[in-house]
């Protein structure tokens, strides 16, 4: 086991805190809708910090898994009337399923290969899905109606009950994440990212190993599309699309990838600055690429880097 | 006959793209994933010149120069404090970029479609054979075949393409040799955005100039590129004929499955043979 250490805890409790502490201070309900929307993208960046962060697979194909899972929640809830809960079941599996597939095709590939590979096949999805299963996506104007949990007769459509759901599903991610990476599993990981070729010799089965980081990273990117399909109750092809895998990209690697509170430190940033810029200028996107541009130049470790370094001065 | 034509003419553009891709990659170990946006910037630009001096042909000849310009100054400013970095680096500064150029072109061009007119002399076709063919699309043909025999020639027999090949293959003893590699690398990277420039410029008159337009070429760039063989030119002429000719004939015979088609060949090669078709690799990726 790695040595857990003490600033990593804390700084993970207090981000819960402060997201368990949001319903209580505000009860605005486009306020719980942003934190929702952090919380649940957050999922999808500590998913993508699986493969990149602990593994080193850049993916740039993320946005399949996300948009997968969406769809067989919106499927398995609005065709078959399942409950909410199989919903996030089948989008768990659909994602890891999806990422399986990635991972099988580009087994024999690495580095560059793999990005553009993964870029690729999520095009090529997102193609399929908006043209030729239009009857099944609703091709561009996606499906309405996304619905909520129904459980216990609490009304779920109500915005803070609904943000609980997903501040527990949120905290239960982060759990899986710090077990996975102080696991012997997670070492393994760090093993193939830093040498893949030591790893081997050491006797790692390197290949096996990417497919499950790959998958395990899948399968939460997954839960986090179901999740972001019922909180907007809507789906779209749009979240297949490349810019959905890059901002996620942009928001784990602006945070600080391989780091437990990186990926929702940068979640939470570029969702701010969506929500600050977006009023008062319509080309805050551009502005973003300047920020991310300079982020890998000077803080390729990111923000929670920056503020490791603040921490050990 | 005249859907041969076309797809010549796709894989002529596909081409100028590709051997920009793989010429900046063979030389600075760089997948510039920008490509595509430098593109459109390109078609932009000869847009704007074209639109304001109604001069195809400058446009032809003003953009690719401005390309060099705004290609230095990237090479400049992103990608040289980066060079040691892991390759993963390299790529999120060049996705950056994209952003960036596209934020760009819709400040200054905005969202409406664009188009340049066919230059006079060009527009309308001959007959050939019993089918009509586009003299534009023969002239792309024609345009694009010069510059293959333009780039193998400047670099498999000019001292010029000789000091990049050395700079690509062993910086290090370039520069103990006396060849100023920080440069040679600005010059490679001007070069390839030039290229796509050109290709933007000569795309004008046969696509819709949009801001999309970067986007869905560049992704047919990156399978050319890897069913060639990253860095590999020769590899890049034949997948980029493969590509140009699935996509002319695939439009004629079953429109709807092209896309597929197309990424299909690649998922094959990836896993029958993912070092590419023609892949000797010098460097590893």
């Amino acid at each position: 086991m790695r040595q857990v250490k003490h600033s990593e805890v804390l700084t993970v409790g207090v981000l819960v805190l402060l997201f368990a502490a949001a319903p209580f201070v505000t009860g605005d309900e486009g306020w719980l809708y942003l934190a929702a929307l952090i919380m649940t993208w957050s999922i999808f960046a500590l998913g993508y910090d699986i493969s990149f962060g602990l593994t080193g697979l850049l993916s740039f194909g993320h946005a399949a898994f996300f948009g997968m899972g969406a769809y067989a929640a919106s499927w398995a809830m609005l065709s078959a009337g399942l409950p909410f809960s199989v919903g996030i079941v089948a989008a768990i599996g659909a994602g890891g399923l999806s990422a399986l597939v990635f991972g099988f095709v580009g087994r024999r590939v690495s580095g560059l290969y793999f990005s553009l590979m993964t870029l690729m096949l999520a095009e090529l999805i997102s193609i399929v899905m908006t043209t030729r299963l239009r009857h099944l996506s609703g091709g561009v104007d996606g499906l309405p109606g996304v619905p909520r949990p129904q459980a216990f007769g609490i009304d779920f459509f109500n915005a803070a009950n609904f943000y609980w759901v997903i501040f527990a599903l949120f905290c239960l991610t982060l759990a899986f994440c710090a077990v996975l990476k102080s696991s012997p599993l997670g070492q393994a990981l760090r093993g193939v990212r830093q040498n893949a070729v030591r790893s081997e010799q050491v006797g790692f089965n390197v290949g096996a190993l990417r497919l499950t980081a790959l998958t395990l990273s899948g399968c939460l990117s997954g839960l986090a599309g179901a999740l972001l399909a019922s909180l907007m109750m809507y789906v779209s092809p749009q979240l297949l699309g490349w810019k959905m895998s890059g901002d996620v990209v942009i928001m784990t690697l602006l945070g600080g990838s391989g780091t437990p509170v990186g990926p929702v430190i940068g979640v939470t940033l570029v969702e701010l600055l969506r929500e600050g810029l977006s009023a008062t200028t319509e080309h805050w996107y551009g502005l973003l690429g300047v920020i991310f541009i300079l982020c890998t130049i000077y803080l390729p470790e990111g923000v929670a880097g920056l503020g490791r370094k603040l921490w050990r001065r | 006959m005249s859907t041969f034509v076309i797809g010549l003419s796709i894989a002529m553009l596909l081409f100028l793209l590709s051997a920009g891709l793989t010429l900046i990659f063979g030389m600075l170990g760089i997948i510039n994933f920008a490509h595509g946006a430098v593109y459109m910037l390109g078609a932009y630009v000869a847009y704007q010149v074209a639109a304001t001096t109604h001069n195809f042909w400058l446009a032809l000849c003003v953009t690719p120069l401005v390309l060099a310009v705004v290609g230095a100054i990237i090479e400049r400013l992103v990608l040289r404090p980066i060079y040691d970095r892991p390759h993963e680096f390299q790529l999120l500064a060049t996705f950056g970029l994209i952003l960036v150029l596209e934020e760009a072109v819709r400040m200054i061009w905005g969202l409406q479609l664009r188009s340049i007119a066919t230059p006079p002399g060009l527009s309308g076709s001959v007959h050939v054979f019993g089918t009509d063919i586009s003299k534009y699309r023969l002239f792309v043909v024609v345009f694009g075949a010069a510059m293959v025999a333009l780039l193998f020639f400047g670099i498999e027999r000019t001292r010029l393409g000789l000091i990049l090949r050395a700079s690509s293959n062993n910086a290090g003893m370039a520069e103990m040799l006396g060849v100023e590699v920080g440069r040679v690398r600005t010059a490679i990277f001007a070069l390839g955005t030039a290229l796509a420039g050109i290709g933007g410029a000569i795309a004008g008159p046969m696509l819709p100039i949009q801001l999309q337009m970067g986007f869905s070429v560049i992704l047919d760039c990156f399978i050319v590129i890897i069913i060639g063989g990253l860095g590999n030119i020769r590899g890049a002429v034949a997948g980029a004929l493969l590509i140009g000719m699935t996509r002319a004939y695939g439009q004629q015979y079953a429109a709807e499955w092209i896309d597929i088609a197309t990424y299909g060949v690649l998922v094959v090669t990836l896993l029958v043979r993912p070092q590419g078709l023609f892949g000797i690799r010098l460097r590893t990726a």
